[in-house]
């Protein structure tokens, strides 16, 4: 399956105009969002948009302006939950009395892809993840199939969460988040338990056309546990069997996250790759969120290299072009995506050589 | 309250209940139909302000058939506020 | 690509606690809608739902589920989990084994606990409920992943309306791609005062018990549920019993509104025609339908010209929703087990509540209960956001 257009809105300049060389600077915990005009958007239907469909169409928007796609698949933990509590709040606050039903449509997580479908008048395939922390990568599993069921098709996967009363106070109380505030920019410096806050809307297009792509994902694993060694062993069946017999990919980005309990998957995951590999991290541009490894992939796809800002290990690797991403949510729900991203010089070389293996349509995925 | 006073309170309300951010109350004609063309409002617009209706002038309209022709326009529905309000 | 059975099936409603309970209660025209009476809500006595009368301790109790922070929606969709795998012979080491996937569906998830969530969600100190970690749909597949210590691929959909149909489809696709050797599917929704204001707030809840399809119908009943089906390819079958085979799924958008459908009704037309193409059956081929018909007045209307758009003349159907209510997320499940109750049992159920045909397009559900031959059955489920699902189930 291969990327082509992503666009993201986050906390970072991300969005059109992209510039992640420095790093735009939060102290209250809460990364949010940077968001762009909409003046794209009809102002009768932005009216009514929650913070959530509001970013995931805005990052749809490019995408589905220029192209014409065969379906939305979005992958988000909690879609509009700000319009929910908008709405559970009016029960109580009225005593379950007159209520406006606007908040009420709004706050299920598939008015995301149902709007984007609106606006796009869009009759395909319409889909929404909720599996918290692997809701993305569940939305990439599914546009993976629907593209090998479907050949010629493509589709606008997304995701989407963001900072609402609702999951921050809930998530607060959780002990998901810090107690002291810190800076972004300091949030692997020190050991304590919880992160920072964060949210985001990516959403990008994917076919079985290699031409032009971006890159190519090759392999998504998805595991639930809680134990770091079946982490690493999973890991290392993973490369193995998916990057090549060494196991090495020249880039791993991890999810790491400030929060000291979650920091033993991250090591374990670490421990697996050679010195050469470098080792990236994400969560200071966007804070934490179910859904944040769509920007570790984002930033995977990104047209230059790296800032250093973003660097943990350099390795010894110049170029990047086999990567790894591991996001992991509350220590229970673990991620695995392998790509590989295109340079120019290299995209006949590896059309070729899919055409000729005859496996340009049926990357394995191991599961 | 005066006609042209209600008229505007009215309009603003409707702005703010509806988030019609990118309107003022002078964008809105008293005779402009609120629903397909004119404000182009739809039918969940309709139960919120129905629900606007109850809560700022104690106006509880049950049948839908009495609401479509409340909500009408501007002038409608302040005739029915001037003829109906409870607060 | 393989062909994919059902092997099991599980389920609780308003009209009993297992298949057979269920089935029964479809052919004696039993109606599961009548006044609340688990949880406090002032629409208790005017808005009649299909509940489930066991308070949630008691279904704990009978499924030993006392962990910490466990729903009610996570307790119903356990009981269903159960007995589909029991039903289909699944051992421990298969349920939990990585070749099986767990996909589960639900939109209301642990915020049937609707006030606790209130308390929560505006609460900056303290140390809140036990059920922080319980409200969202997730919560459900990931309490019977701690249940069972899953090992598989889980995954859990919210498409509103038609959540259970899309886990039930997403499953068959994971078989088909040849990604998992088994599938547990399903979804589950508990009644809670957060769906019951919300659709009242759109004036769509009956005050009276629904009516689907006919002329004078005034909204839909509220209804909870779980049902979970497992799904298993034919190479693997080795002599198991099987119910049914899931020939085909198709799901599209209306993108029309964003909670009613489109005068046309594009979106349920173009889901049927999908399923219809992915079973290579032709419209004179479908014997029966499970219609999504909540009673409302534009899924009604809409749901039957599509039908009427698709098959010309529409085979016979129902609306199961006159006997469970609405069960939001477990919908498309419950009334896919239904479907394959048809086929099983070579039977369709009869309407109730119906009395005139909408004069626009003269459809009237099926009257009476009937042994009949039955090849294939559709099973419509739409929802909020214009999502559209429809199933084909086939006779084994």
């Amino acid at each position: 399956m291969y990327i082509h257009d992503y666009s993201y809105i986050s906390p970072q300049h991300t969005f059109r105009e992209t510039d992640i060389a420095s790093i735009v600077e939060y102290t209250d915990n809460k990364l949010t969002a940077i968001e762009p005009g909409y003046a794209d958007i009809p102002p009768g239907v932005l009216r009514r948009m929650g913070k959530a469909v509001r970013i995931g169409i805005g990052a749809a928007m490019p995408v589905i302006q220029h192209q014409s796609i065969d379906g939305i698949i979005i992958g988000t933990a909690n879609g509009g939950m700000e319009d929910c509590i908008k709405f559970l709040n009016q029960i109580i606050d009225y005593d379950e009395g007159m209520l406006t039903p606007g908040s009420f449509v709004q706050s299920t997580p598939n008015a995301i892809a149902g709007q984007i479908g609106l606006l796009d008048k869009n009759t395909g395939y319409n889909i929404t993840h909720v599996h918290l922390g692997l809701a993305f990568e569940n939305a990439l599993l599914d546009a993976f199939m629907m593209v090998r069921e479907h050949p010629g098709t493509q589709y606008l996967v997304g995701a989407v969460d963001v900072i609402s009363s609702y999951n921050y106070h809930i998530d607060l109380l959780k002990g998901t988040f810090r107690k002291d505030l810190i800076s972004n920019k300091d949030l692997y410096n020190t050991t304590t338990t919880g992160t920072i806050a964060g949210e985001g809307a990516g959403t990008l297009r994917v076919n079985d056309i290699p031409e032009n792509a971006v890159a190519q994902i090759r392999a998504i694993k998805m595991i639930h546990t809680e134990d770091e060694n079946e982490i690493k062993a999973a890991l290392q069946d993973f490369l193995r069997q998916q990057v090549n017999p060494n196991g090495a990919p020249d880039l791993f980005i991890s999810g790491e996250n400030g929060d000291e309990r979650l920091l033993k998957y991250y090591r374990a995951a670490e421990s697996v790759f050679p010195d050469d590999t470098t080792i990236a991290r994400y969560k200071h541009l966007c804070g934490d969120f179910p859904t944040a490894s769509s920007i570790a992939l984002w930033l995977a796809c990104y047209k230059s290299p790296l800032p250093n800002h973003c660097i943990k290990r350099p390795g010894s690797l110049r170029q990047h072009q086999s990567i790894v991403i591991y996001n992991n949510y509350y220590g229970k729900q673990h991620g695995f995506v392998y790509l590989t991203k295109y340079q120019h010089s290299q995209l006949l070389l590896n059309f070729l050589y899919d055409a000729g293996t005859g496996c340009r349509f049926f990357p394995v995925f191991m599961i | 309250m005066e006609k042209e006073q209600l008229k505007q309170q009215l309009k603003e309300q409707i702005i703010q209940f509806l988030n019609l951010t990118n309107l003022k109350p002078e964008d809105i004609k008293d005779d402009e139909p609120l629903f397909g063309e004119g404000l182009g409002l739809d039918s969940i617009d309709s139960i919120e302000l129905i629900v606007l209706l109850s809560r700022e002038y104690g106006i509880t309209i049950e049948d839908p058939k009495e609401g479509r022709k409340v909500l009408v326009d501007i002038n409608t529905m302040v005739d029915y506020i001037s003829a109906h309000r409870t607060k | 690509m393989s062909r994919i059975f059902i092997t099991g099936i599980g389920i609780i409603t308003a009209l009993g606690d297992s298949a057979e309970k269920n089935r029964q209660a479809l052919i004696n025209e039993v109606c599961g809608v009548s006044p609340l009476t688990n949880f406090d809500t002032k629409y208790a006595g005017s808005r009649p739902c299909g509940e489930i009368k066991k308070p949630t301790a008691e279904l704990q109790e009978g499924l030993n589920a006392h962990e910490h922070g466990v729903t009610r929606t996570s307790v119903l969709a356990l009981h269903a989990f159960n007995q589909s795998v029991n039903d289909a012979g699944l051992s421990i080491a298969e349920i939990s084994s990585p070749h099986t996937a767990v996909i589960g569906a639900s939109t209301v998830g642990g915020m049937c606990l609707t006030d606790e969530l209130y308390n929560d969600a505006n609460m900056t100190t303290g140390s809140g409920s036990e059920y922080l970690a319980s409200y969202d749909a997730a919560s459900v597949v990931l309490y019977l992943q701690s249940r069972y210590q899953l090992n598989g691929l889980l995954n859990t959909i919210n498409t509103a309306c038609s959540s259970s149909a899309n886990a039930i489809m997403y499953g068959a696709r994971l078989l088909k791609n040849g990604l998992v050797k088994k599938v547990i599917a399903g979804g589950t929704d508990s009644l809670a005062k957060y769906t019951i204001n919300g659709f009242n707030a759109l004036h769509i809840l009956s005050p009276d018990l629904c009516t689907p399809f006919d002329r004078d119908r005034k909204g839909l009943n509220l209804g909870e549920a779980a049902a979970f089906v497992v799904l298993e390819k034919e190479e693997n079958l080795d002599g198991k019993k099987v119910y049914a085979e899931i020939a085909g799924f198709g799901n599209s958008n209306d993108a029309f509104h964003p909670s009613s459908l489109s005068n046309e009704g594009n979106g349920p037309y173009l889901c049927m025609q999908k399923a219809l193409e992915e079973a290579k059956l032709n419209p004179g081929d479908i014997d029966f339908i499970n219609a999504h018909g909540t009673g409302t007045e534009n899924n009604d209307l809409v749901e039957s010209k599509a039908m009427l758009r698709i098959f010309k003349t529409s085979p016979p159907f129902i609306s199961t929703k006159a006997n469970t209510g609405h069960t939001l997320g477990a919908a498309g499940a419950v009334e896919a087990i239904y479907s394959i109750l048809n086929l099983y049992h070579q039977e369709i159920y009869p309407a109730i509540h119906f009395q005139q045909s909408i004069e626009e397009t003269g459809l009237s559900p099926q009257p009476d209960y009937r042994k009949t031959s039955l090849k294939h059955v559709m099973s419509n489920s739409f929802g909020f956001g214009g999502n559209c699902t429809s199933l084909i189930f086939s006779k084994a």
